[in-house]
């Protein structure tokens, strides 16, 4: 008999399903199946799990909810999400309450399937589990946090400075290439960003910087949301936290203070981000990425060569340097 | 029955126009004759004045020449009196009222047939015979040549002396001597000192120079005074020829009254004229109106046939924009229909998929154990014995790999494909429903097994709608319903669709079906919330939903009546305020004739 790499529970209203996962995993892991949310819940309460997979569409408790009920009574264990026509809704909830590790649609690859239940029981086994959230956030400090805001619209910028006030610094960049500086020049706690900034889609950034510093916290505010944006968002950028514009500030306070502890628990407990291991992303979103931040960065030139802002091409480069390794 | 906008305006409008032109027709001839009226009392007015005018120009005229003559007749008789009376009349007179009379006064007068007083024939013989005693008086012949004499070629053509009885002392007309005017008014009123004039036209009179016919006469009463005295001692009658002065006078008129005939004349004519003016005004102020009240018809009629076009264009407008919203509608139940069925599919999908790869991979698995197998078989085949000796040691490793290769028993390998079938039947399942559902491949109208129908679309509508509401199918037996079944799964889809739309939590949709007497009945009943009051009355209006804008077309039910109804049956409900809805659909087992067609 082989050694088991883990335990997983499956959950799902459909038993041929259930079969299946059982079938796949079972050679691997040691399998336990839930028909429902609540038998779930029941039985991670009685034993030790590793990942957890379930289903979204299930009659009585959904798939996101059984999940954030999950992250509460087992925070040890990774999640991951079985999808096939969800609605946007259920999926942001999954995110901001159910802290997906994975989106896997159905129907699956069982290969896939198999390696990201393996991964996700590799890290589980390996790394320390979170504390269990606050209840109330923690005081932000102003020498330890930089929040850095991204987006053309200053009124963001404007929210996130009235809902937390003089307690951290804040620094609003309105292109990618103005973002990159100050990651380059300074050390930056938590990323607020929309999808887009002008023509740019910022999601290859979000999703390098997690791979690169896993440490930064990214919190995503945006207008237009596409589930499969969404959940390429979960699964190669580990996205905190994914919000529908417009925000009201009271959430967004308590969702920064959330925000900024994640990465003070991120920081201060060596493996953690671990847990937030990125997917593989194709191959050339790195280079892309530095192309397109370049190409920003020359027609930003003309202003960047006014009297007192000589320092931004040079910061633009250093900001590079620091993210990915080049010059 | 369309409304004939063009046709009722043009009715409505002409008639309108004809009452009106007939209305100012009518009150423009009312004028004109009032006109007319008016002219013609202005006119008689005028001749009335005129006559009056006339009138008194020639009674004034005639009075002047009476008072004229009187005074020349009071002259006259002063100066008769000068001349004759002291010498000539007054001893005359004087003999004459010695006459005695009182014995013919006495006479009693008659009364004649018609009432009037008048003398006897003995009183006049009487009075007659007085007058021949006075003409048998000496002085008479003297006096009657002097009086001849004096009188002869002046206008007077008679003179009359009465002593103070009132006898008849002298007349130039002898036949008069010894009459009795005593009771004559002219006479009292000279005794009283008074002159009295009276004109009349005589036929015949006897004047001084012989008989003259067809004349006007003045005759004055006129008192003789004693010389110095106001005491009358007599009365003189004169009679004086009048007929030029009158004929003036006549000429005079009769000219005044042509002048006032030839101004009426005119003025008659100016009437006329200005009548006709009046007329052709008329005729010309009704041509004008009537020739605007067509103009402000054409216009009318241009306006109203535009807008007509205009309505007409707008309501296939809108029949267009009803059909498109009704297609965007079916495009929209069909969507979430078909996202429904989708999902349904992916589960049979995902797990056949899972399945079938791992029973692939399990076969790789198999290959290695088959050869050694057959290899083994083989090698037992050639042998004759029972006992089969096998060198492993060149297979050793391989054999190690088979025995620790944890690959799956074949049992469970027939489970995964067993499982694997299952979920083809499944997908089976639904695809057959799907066709039953839209029967494109079928005719439309057909002996339909509405039972059947129901569990399609039952079974279709559990894909689309919400886990948390369960479809219960209660169904009793019913005959075969002649229908187009693609339409009524229209109408039952959208049914079980706003049933479980009703329901905020858990709760069940119910489907039944029985026979009602020759009708059958279908019911969807819902534990949902109840249709608010106020909202009941409109849920059949077209474009009314209580969804929010662009969610909501407002024509699934108007267009779940409009089927039911075409099927010649009826569609009600009823529901509660918290408990939920029943809609029931009555349909009648054979197609009403048009519906057939």
């Amino acid at each position: 008999m082989r050694v088991k790499k883990g335990t997983v529970l499956c959950v799902d209203d459909e038993p041929n399903i259930l079969r299946s996962l059982h079938w796949m995993l079972h050679k691997d892991f040691d399998v336990m199946t839930a028909p429902d949310g609540h038998a779930g819940l029941e039985m991670l309460r009685k034993h030790d799990f590793d990942v957890i997979v379930s289903d979204q569409r299930m009659p009585g408790m959904i798939g996101s909810e059984f999940l954030r009920e999950a992250c509460k009574v087992a925070p040890r264990a990774m999640r991951i999400l079985l999808t096939g026509y969800s609605d946007m809704q259920a999926i942001l909830r999954s995110i901001n309450e159910g802290e997906v590790f994975r989106f896997v649609n159905k129907p699956w690859s069982n290969e896939e399937l198999s390696s990201t239940v393996a991964e996700a029981a590799a890290i589980a086994r390996t790394q320390p589990a979170p504390a269990a959230a606050p209840e109330a956030g923690p005081e932000i400090d102003e020498t330890l946090d930089s929040i850095l805001v991204l987006d053309e619209d200053p009124q963001l910028a404007g929210f996130v400075k009235q809902s937390i006030a003089s307690q951290a610094r804040i620094t609003h960049a309105t292109s990618m290439a103005e973002a990159v500086a100050v990651l380059g020049s300074e050390s930056v706690a938590v990323i607020v960003s929309d999808t887009r900034v002008g023509r740019m889609d910022t999601t290859p950034l979000l999703k390098v910087l997690k791979q690169r510093h896993p440490a930064i916290v990214a919190v995503v505010l945006t207008a237009d949301s596409d589930v499969d944006a969404v959940i390429k968002l979960i699964n190669q950028g580990q996205v905190y936290r994914f919000v529908p514009k417009p925000v009201k500030p009271a959430f967004l306070k308590i969702m920064l203070a959330s925000a900024v502890h994640k990465h003070r628990e991120l920081r201060s407990t060596p493996g953690l981000e671990r847990r937030h291991a990125v997917q593989a992303m194709p191959a050339d979103t790195e280079e892309k990425l530095v192309r397109a931040v370049q190409e920003e960065a020359m027609r930003l030139k003309p202003q960047a060569q006014a009297p007192g802002n000589a320092s931004v091409l040079g910061r633009i480069g250093g900001g590079l340097k620091k993210l990915f390794g080049i010059g | 029955m369309r409304f004939r906008l063009v046709r009722y305006f043009t009715l409505a409008s002409v008639g309108m126009f004809a009452a009106v032109a007939i209305a100012l027709a009518y009150f423009e001839r009312q004028q004109a004759s009032f006109i007319g009226d008016m002219q013609r009392q202005e006119i008689g007015f005028v001749k009335q004045v005129q006559a009056a005018f006339a009138r008194q120009q020639e009674e004034g005229s005639l009075r002047d020449l009476v008072a004229t003559h009187e005074a020349g007749n009071i002259t006259l008789t002063r100066v008769v009196a000068n001349m004759l009376w002291d010498r000539d009349f007054a001893p005359f007179v004087a003999k004459v009222a010695l006459l005695p009379v009182d014995h013919c006064r006495a006479i009693a007068d008659v009364t004649a047939p018609d009432g009037r007083k008048t003398a006897p024939p003995e009183k006049k013989a009487c009075f007659a015979e007085l007058g021949a005693k006075i003409q048998a008086l000496p002085e008479f012949k003297a006096l009657d040549a002097k009086v001849f004499d004096t009188m002869k070629r002046t206008t007077v053509f008679k003179v009359k002396a009465f002593d103070v009885r009132g006898i008849t002392a002298y007349s130039s007309e002898h036949s008069q001597i010894g009459d009795d005017k005593s009771s004559n008014g002219g006479w009292l009123g000279a005794m009283k000192g008074t002159v009295k004039s009276d004109l009349s036209r005589r036929d015949k009179f006897n004047a001084f120079e012989g008989v003259v016919e067809n004349r006007d006469l003045l005759s004055s009463y006129l008192p003789v005074y004693a010389f110095g005295t106001d005491t009358v001692v007599g009365v003189f009658e004169v009679y004086s020829d009048m007929t030029p002065m009158l004929a003036q006078v006549k000429d005079t008129s009769a000219k005044i009254a042509a002048a006032a005939r030839g101004n009426e004349a005119k003025m008659e004519q100016v009437a006329a004229v200005n009548l006709d003016v009046v007329e052709n005004l008329s005729l010309r102020a009704m041509a004008i109106v009537g020739a605007l009240l067509a103009l402000l018809f054409v216009a009318l009629f241009v306006i109203v046939r535009r807008a007509d076009g205009i309505i007409v264009q707008q309501a296939r407008q809108r029949e267009q924009d009803h059909q498109q919203l009704a297609q965007s509608e079916k495009m929209a139940s069909l969507g979430q229909m078909v996202a429904g069925v989708a999902h349904q599919l992916n589960t049979p999908l995902a797990f056949s998929r899972s399945n079938i790869s791992m029973v692939q991979d399990a076969l790789k698995g198999y290959e290695l154990p088959l050869k050694v197998a057959q290899a083994f078989a083989r090698t037992a085949a050639r042998t004759e014995g029972d006992t089969v000796s096998v060198n492993v040691a060149a297979n050793r490793e391989k054999l190690e790999q088979i025995a620790e290769d944890g690959i799956d028993d074949v049992g469970t390998l027939s489970q995964m494909l067993g499982d694997t079938l299952q979920g083809i039947d499944q997908m089976h399942e639904l695809v057959e429903n799907l066709r039953d559902f839209t029967r494109l491949d079928r005719a439309k109208t057909a002996q339909f097994d509405l039972n059947k129908g129901l569990h399609t679309v039952a079974y279709i509508a559990r894909s689309a709608i919400p886990n948390r509401v369960k479809v219960v199918e209660e169904y009793g037996s019913l005959p075969l319903v002649e229908c187009n079944p693609s339409q009524l799964n229209q109408v039952f889809l959208n049914l079980i669709n706003n049933a479980a739309q009703a329901i905020p939590g858990e709760g069940t949709v119910t489907v039944r079906s029985a026979v009602e007497g020759e009708r059958v009945r279908v019911d969807v009943s819902d534990t949902g919330t109840g249709i608010p009051t106020e909202v009941q009355p409109r849920i059949f209006e077209t474009y009314f939903t209580t969804k929010p804008a662009g969610e909501g077309t407002g024509l699934g039910l108007p267009i779940v009546k409009s089927i039911v109804a075409e099927h010649g049956g009826d569609i009600t409900f009823t529901t509660r305020q918290g408990a939920g809805t029943t809609f029931s659909v009555f349909l009648p087992v054979v197609l009403p004739e048009p519906a057939a067609a």
